[in-house]
């Protein structure tokens, strides 16, 4: 892996920066559309530079020159006022002009396409789009003819990589030993439908963990045969409707929210039920170990997915998500400007 | 290009379409399904009419089946030509030349135009259009099974079929009620016209994008199963045993079937004796889903020796960027083993055509996010190259191709397409003449529809058409003879 900001520096500001900015070791990817196209010692340099970014959050009036007179638009196609505005926060902290943009959902169909809109904000001065989509796939068509850096926020079911990142920073930084190799992570719930998960898939089979996912059967669909290939054809995971299984032994536990839409479709006959038999409860976390971690993406539905006990629970790292978040999108917004910009066109 | 003598010289895009076509072929590779026959031939067309076909005993000069051949002209059992209403995405005249193009003399139109084809005077008004462009290429009307297409009651299935339609169909979307595909089928029976159903079970298609499967999961796409097909397909042909009981003439048309269970509720109905018949398109044949995660190898290269679809992840197949909308079709995009499925039934003869099922769109409607660019690919010029990759990659047979092109489709649609594909002294002459060792690249600019992009620009595919001939009318030309 890269040997930058091995050092848990209490330097300046500006040595932060020298490390992390001015000469990072050859990121290569101007987008981050997804976790899949990162190589591991490529996973090991955004946490890292996170950690640098971690130093200036902590400061009294946190601030680098690092994306100074770099315009970043927040382009939100989906209301999301924690992603949004820890992107905002992120941006704001590396001195960038930032921009946001929210479009209704009714106006998606209908009036100026998505590529008319990149073009405009491309013009008015965007380099870095942060883009939130309902469309799986959607940045990536912006990223095609963007001369800038796309940053996905979360398009449909597909992927959130920044918040994939910031779960893999949030468990290296308090899971005992500092590594999740053979480590078992459980993902709960509402994985069909949830680009978290997808995302977490990638990063944590990559860091070695023994990965569970756990939901009813309506709402795994597809992931037998997925974990039958492999993620990217080769690191297995396991799947399994039983939560007790699941749950038996484990290091960590990410709980996924549950949509209100899902019982509307006939996936599941109602919250109530949902609660009973897949809600993430103290009673039911007595199966795994001792100090076993508790993640959400946010938001959550306390009673539902997760007891209130257990989201502000002793063992629960959701606040620390949140602050690792910014950090995250800190060394993402930095490292993809790196990568330089698009000059053909 | 020795095997075209007296191909005139060339006088400017267009400026002699549909003129009499006067040729000398020497020692050409004639394919000719009608009679089963292919080898080289010496065919002399005089006027716009064949004047004389003799077949060369043994080896003849360069003439080889890897070379220039002729084969009778194409008939498409499916295509969008979007007039009236989507004149922006393809008109009746450009649609034609397209078709042209392609090595189609023929092609039926389906009905599913702003408004659709539900009456007599709009058949006769895409006849006039027709006539209008000066393409020789005969246009085929499909009439509304439904009026307005609403799926409600019946179309006027009698004054459409007066009007010249070739068959019935909702598509675009199946005809969703039941009690009516019974009424259509006995009706059209009696009139003696096929229906032409587009099998989706859309309970099971919702806001679907993608073939339910690996592809889709990773990629978070909407599944859209198999069982949608299979399932209305099964439908279908319950209620033709039944209809064909009582009405004998009777016939189901089964379109862009994708599935491997499909192909072969299919095969088992023809084994029965049902009067039901089918076609593939060839982007089902040739890609996959893996597309959509940014694979670009054909579906026989999907497959390992023993037959299990490879994983494009592991392989490291995946070389462009996903989510492409040009690759949203409906049906969608399947797996490697369903498009070996329909590979293996065209060549068992389960498969009687190869419709391109062209559906083209404009770049308003297409180069927008996947899930909401609208469903077709415009691939009516590149029918005949994917499936030449496909018969050199081991089957079909080129004569199989050719006839699942020619005599299967006519077969279909039945006398309405006219003189039976073939050869035959003093008829006019309709034929393509393409070489298959001679490869092109698809760029939008050699491609005369006016839809937009396509899942196989940039790519290079087998098969020139050098020469178009409907009706003894020159149809297309190349413009730079080799
Ligand atoms: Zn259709």
């Amino acid at each position: 892996m890269s040997t930058v900001l091995t050092e848990p520096s209490n330097g300046s500001k500006a040595e932060v920066e020298a490390t992390s900015l001015d000469r990072p070791p050859a990121w290569p990817h101007r987008h981050l559309l997804d976790t899949d196209v990162l190589t591991w010692p490529q996973v090991e340099l955004v946490l890292d530079t996170a950690d640098a970014m971690a130093e200036i959050v902590a400061k009294r009036r946190p601030r680098s020159d690092a994306l100074r007179g770099v315009g970043v638009t927040n382009l939100f196609y989906e209301a999301s006022t924690r992603t949004r505005v820890s992107f905002e926060v992120a941006a704001r902290h590396l001195s960038a002009d930032v921009v946001n943009v929210s479009v209704g959902g009714s106006s998606i169909e209908k009036g100026e396409s998505l590529l008319d809109t990149m073009r405009t904000l491309e013009s008015l001065g965007a380099r870095v789009l942060v883009i939130r989509h309902a469309v799986s796939g959607a940045p990536y068509l912006v990223a095609r003819e963007f001369r800038g850096s796309v940053v996905n926020a979360g398009d449909g079911r597909h992927a959130h990589p920044t918040q994939a990142l910031l779960d893999l920073y949030t468990l290296h930084r308090h899971i005992s030993g500092g590594s999740l190799r053979g480590r078992k992570v459980v993902i709960l719930g509402d994985v069909l439908h949830s680009r978290v998960a997808r995302s977490n898939l990638w990063t944590l089979t990559a860091a070695g963990a023994d990965v569970w996912v756990c939901g009813p059967a309506t709402l795994l669909r597809g992931f037998e045969a997925w974990a039958a290939a492999g993620v990217g054809g080769e690191r297995r995971f396991t799947v399994t409707t039983d939560i007790v299984a699941a749950l038996r032994d484990a290091d960590a536990v990410m709980a996924l929210r549950l949509q209100q839409e899902r019982m509307a479709a006939g996936l599941l006959p109602s919250t109530h039920e949902y609660a009973a038999r897949y809600g993430l409860t103290a009673e039911r976390l007595a199966l795994a170990r001792e100090g076993c971690l508790i993640l959400h993406p946010g938001p959550m539905n306390e009673g539902v997915e997760i007891a209130p006990d257990v989201a502000s629970g002793p063992r629960s790292l959701v606040k620390k998500q949140v602050a690792n978040g910014v950090a995250i999108r800190m060394a993402v917004l930095a490292l993809v400007t790196s990568a330089g910009e698009r000059s053909d066109r | 290009m020795s095997a075209i003598a007296s191909r005139p010289a060339r006088t400017g895009a267009g400026a002699e379409i549909g003129r009499p076509v006067d040729l000398d072929l020497t020692g050409a590779w004639l394919v000719d399904p009608s009679t089963g026959r292919e080898g080289p031939a010496e065919l002399v067309v005089r006027g716009g009419r064949i004047d004389s076909l003799a077949w060369l005993e043994g080896a003849s000069g360069d003439a080889n089946e890897r070379g220039v051949v002729v084969a009778p002209g194409f008939t498409d059992l499916h295509a969008h030509f979007r007039e009236p209403g989507g004149e922006a995405a393809e008109t009746i005249a450009t649609g034609l030349a397209a078709a042209a193009h392609g090595g189609f003399t023929t092609v039926c139109a389906m009905p599913n135009t702003t408004p659709p084809i539900d009456r007599a005077a709009m058949v006769e008004a895409g006849r006039a259009a027709a006539d209008a462009s000066g393409s020789p290429v005969r246009l085929l009307q499909v009439g509304a099974a439904t009026a307005g297409r609403a799926g409600e009651q019946l179309a006027p299935l009698g004054e459409l079929a007066d009007a010249g339609v070739v068959g019935f169909s909702d598509d675009g979307s199946p005809i969703q009620r039941a009690d009516l595909l019974r009424h259509a089928l006995a009706y059209g029976g009696m009139l003696g016209l096929p229906v032409i159903d587009h099998p989706e079970d859309l309970t099971q298609t919702s806001g679907a994008e993608a073939n339910d499967g690996l592809v889709a999961t990773v990629l978070g796409l909407r599944g859209w199963p198999a069982a949608a097909e299979a399932t209305a397909v099964a439908r279908d042909l319950a209620i033709l045993a039944e209809v064909a009981r009582d009405v004998p003439s009777a016939r189901l048309h089964l379109t862009h079937l994708s599935t491997a269970e499909s192909i072969d509720l299919v095969r088992r109905a023809k084994a029965a004796g049902m009067p039901v018949t089918c076609d593939v398109t060839p982007h089902h044949l040739a890609l996959t889903d893996e597309w959509l995660a940014g694979a670009r190898r054909w579906a026989w290269q999907a497959l390992d020796d023993h037959g299990i679809p490879r994983d494009p992840w592991r392989d490291g197949a995946l070389e462009s960027e996903p989510y492409d909308s040009a690759l949203r079709v409906n049906p969608p995009l399947r797996g490697a083993a369903d498009a070996h499925a329909c590979v293996v039934g065209l060549a068992d003869g389960t498969v009687d055509a190869v419709a391109s099922d062209h559906a083209p769109h404009t770049q308003v409607d297409k180069a927008v996010e996947f899930g909401l660019a609208r469903r077709g690919i415009a691939g009516i010029e590149t029918v005949l190259g994917l499936l030449l990759e496909a018969v050199d990659a081991g089957q079909p047979s080129l004569l199989r191709a050719i006839e699942a092109l020619t005599v299967g489709p006519s077969r279909v649609v039945g006398d309405a397409a006219g003189a039976a594909p073939g050869f035959a002294e003093g008829a006019p002459a309709d034929l393509v003449i393409f070489d298959r060792s001679a490869r092109w690249t698809v760029e939008a600019e050699q491609l005369l529809t006016r839809g937009w992009g396509g899942p196989l620009l940039g790519r290079s595919l087998s098969g020139l058409v050098l020469l178009t001939v409907a009706g003894g009318r020159l149809a297309y030309e190349d413009a730079e003879p080799a």
